[in-house]
């Protein structure tokens, strides 16, 4: 299995006042193609630290994050950003969808800033998996809260990612629902080897991960027995 | 392009009230451009269409035409690379002695005493001889209801003369003008009996060289800059256009600097995904340059519509030159109001959107 995102001996440290905090201590981490990674722990505990790290959204204060074998966390604020919009792909608790823009064209937004063609055939592909199809024409705020989940997952999954950062994807959602959304999101991990890195605080998700983390004080850890 | 288009398409009421203040202000400076044009216009129309160069007038005169009297020793003392047209001036009030009532007639005008060969005389009339009382008028007289072959009167005396011609732009101090032979100007300013051979200036195309020392010199838009009022009537007319394209530049920056800043942790999310300053930043100036362009063609043309139905009315001209620059000012200044949003998109931290 190959390695998409690592990493390396990362930490962060921040001043506060006089005092350095050690929002993240010493992590290593991998996450390979096909794997849905659940990360779990209390608020405060260095979750988010640990997922803007991975996602290039700030620097580590040592160490190093690889993204499919390159250096990623060293590179220029604007490299970074054109490396997240081609392989990252973002499914937020406060969703990310425009809320002027219809579900299409959320994804068709994607092709006008990379100047690409619309890639009807993998929109048409999704929203039939996804049961987007006939609220395609709508704007988020016409859509119940289920749909709007299945539509930001679209929307992570059009431009084919090769990570996927799921921040509490099913918090907005009842429980048949929330279950739909991670079993698909399980699936199109493992269906199209991407690696998929979910933070929850739903605990009945977890069955569905390959692999979970605790974070408790900065200190990253794996439950094997979930 | 595609992001700044749909929000405008998605949230139609809200741009449309941003749109609709534009819309008034330009309409506003519009208006007073054309207004101050067609005023400046009416001042100095008759002066413009001589066409000279050089206006001279007495020393004593204190840069008053009508206060400066010379002589054919004057007019010979001028040495000219060019041509020079002797030019005699003074108001006087004209009435229709056919009208019903006779007072209600009155009309402010300017007698204009020249050559009848003279290069002043409007060229579009060069072939009607001014002669007698045989005068050429100002279009302006015809909204009185004065025809060719039609008589008028002066007040306080009993001349009467005949209107063989209309000019066209030949007002002077928002005022038509009347062109007469000098004769007939000199025997209407100084009467019948022994007139003097007096008249007020010397008008030059070209450069002067030399002149009797008692006379000036002033270039043609020295003169115009001299005459009372006109001035004071310009600038302000000019501040006030000013002060509304910076006043317009500040007012759709705030709007747009306030959606800004509502969408900011949307922004936010857009760069946590990657998409570039440039971008975000992009489409908020066009949405910028979309809001003050839509503005400024729909007030352009609510200018134009009232100056069709009020030029009449009202000294209201049409000057694209202005309305170009104009145009060009409130574009230059709306697109530094623009970017004081651009700075608070730059300053977005995605970070914050994720929920760090």
């Amino acid at each position: 299995m190959k390695p998409l995102i690592e990493m390396k001996n990362v930490t962060k440290d921040f001043l506060q006042g006089d005092n350095i905090i050690n929002a993240l201590k010493k992590t290593n981490f991998v996450a390979y193609e096909g794997e849905l990674i659940g990360i779990i722990g209390p608020s405060g505990s260095g979750k988010s630290t640990f997922l803007t790290i991975l996602g290039g959204l700030q620097k580590p204060t040592t160490g190093e994050v690889l993204l499919k074998d390159q250096p990623f966390s060293d590179l220029n604020i604007k490299e970074k950003s054109k490396i997240r919009l081609e392989n990252i792909g973002f499914i937020l608790q406060s969703s990310n969808l425009i809320p002027f823009l219809t579900i299409k064209e959320q994804m068709v937004l994607y092709n006008k800033i990379t100047n690409s063609e619309v890639n009807q055939k993998c929109m048409d592909e999704l929203f039939l998996k996804l049961d987007v199809e006939k609220f395609k024409n709508k704007y988020p705020n016409e859509l119940s809260g289920g749909e709007r989940q299945r539509s930001a997952i679209a929307k992570a999954l059009y431009h084919q990612p090769s990570v996927i950062f799921a921040d509490e994807p099913t918090a907005s959602l009842d429980t048949k629902r929330a279950f739909e959304v991670v079993k698909l999101l399980a699936k199109e991990t493992k269906d199209q080897k991407k690696a998929t890195i979910m933070v929850t605080h739903d605990e009945r998700m977890l069955e569905f991960c390959n692999k979970v983390y605790e974070i408790v004080d900065g200190v990253i850890s794996e439950i094997t027995n979930k | 392009m595609f992001l700044a288009f749909k929000e405008l398409k998605y949230s139609k009421a809200k741009f449309a009230l941003i749109i609709a203040v534009v819309i008034l202000i330009s309409y506003l400076v519009f208006f007073l451009t054309s207004l101050a044009n067609g005023l400046a216009s009416s001042y100095t129309n008759a002066i413009k269409k001589w066409e000279s160069d050089q206006v001279i007038l007495t020393v004593d005169s204190n840069d008053s035409m009508m206060m400066s009297y010379m002589n054919q020793e004057h007019f010979d003392s001028v040495e000219t690379n060019g041509i020079k047209a002797k030019l005699a001036l003074f108001p006087a009030v004209i009435n229709n002695p056919s009208s019903d009532n006779v007072l209600d007639s009155r009309v402010d005008v300017y007698f204009l005493g020249i050559e009848d060969d003279s290069f002043i005389k409007p060229s579009e009339l060069r072939d009607l001889k001014l002669q007698g009382n045989q005068v050429i008028v100002d279009e302006e007289l015809k909204k009185e209801g004065y025809k060719i072959g039609d008589i008028f009167g002066i007040t306080g005396s009993k001349d009467q003369y005949e209107i063989i011609g209309f000019s066209s732009k030949t007002t002077y101090q928002t005022a038509p003008v009347i062109f007469m032979s000098l004769d007939t100007w000199q025997k209407y300013r100084y009467g019948t009996a022994n007139t003097p051979d007096l008249f007020s200036a010397i008008i030059i195309k070209g450069e002067s060289k030399d002149m009797s020392l008692d006379l000036i010199s002033y270039t043609t838009d020295e003169y115009i800059s001299t005459l009372p009022g006109y001035n004071a009537q310009v600038l302000t007319f000019s501040v006030m256009i000013v002060f509304l394209i910076i006043i317009t530049a500040f007012v759709l920056g705030i709007f747009i600097y306030v959606l800004t800043i509502q969408k900011t942790s949307m922004f936010g999310v857009m760069k946590a995904q990657g998409i570039s300053n440039w971008y975000i930043g992009g489409s908020v100036i066009i949405q910028t340059f979309l809001l003050i362009i839509i503005g400024l063609v729909i007030g352009l043309f609510f200018t134009i519509l009232t100056g069709i139905f009020l030029s009449n009315v009202i000294p209201f001209a049409i000057n694209i030159l202005f309305y170009i620059i104009i145009t060009l000012s409130f574009i230059l200044f709306s697109f530094f109001g623009g970017l004081f949003s651009v700075k608070a998109v730059l300053k977005i931290d995605p970070l914050k959107a994720i929920g760090g």
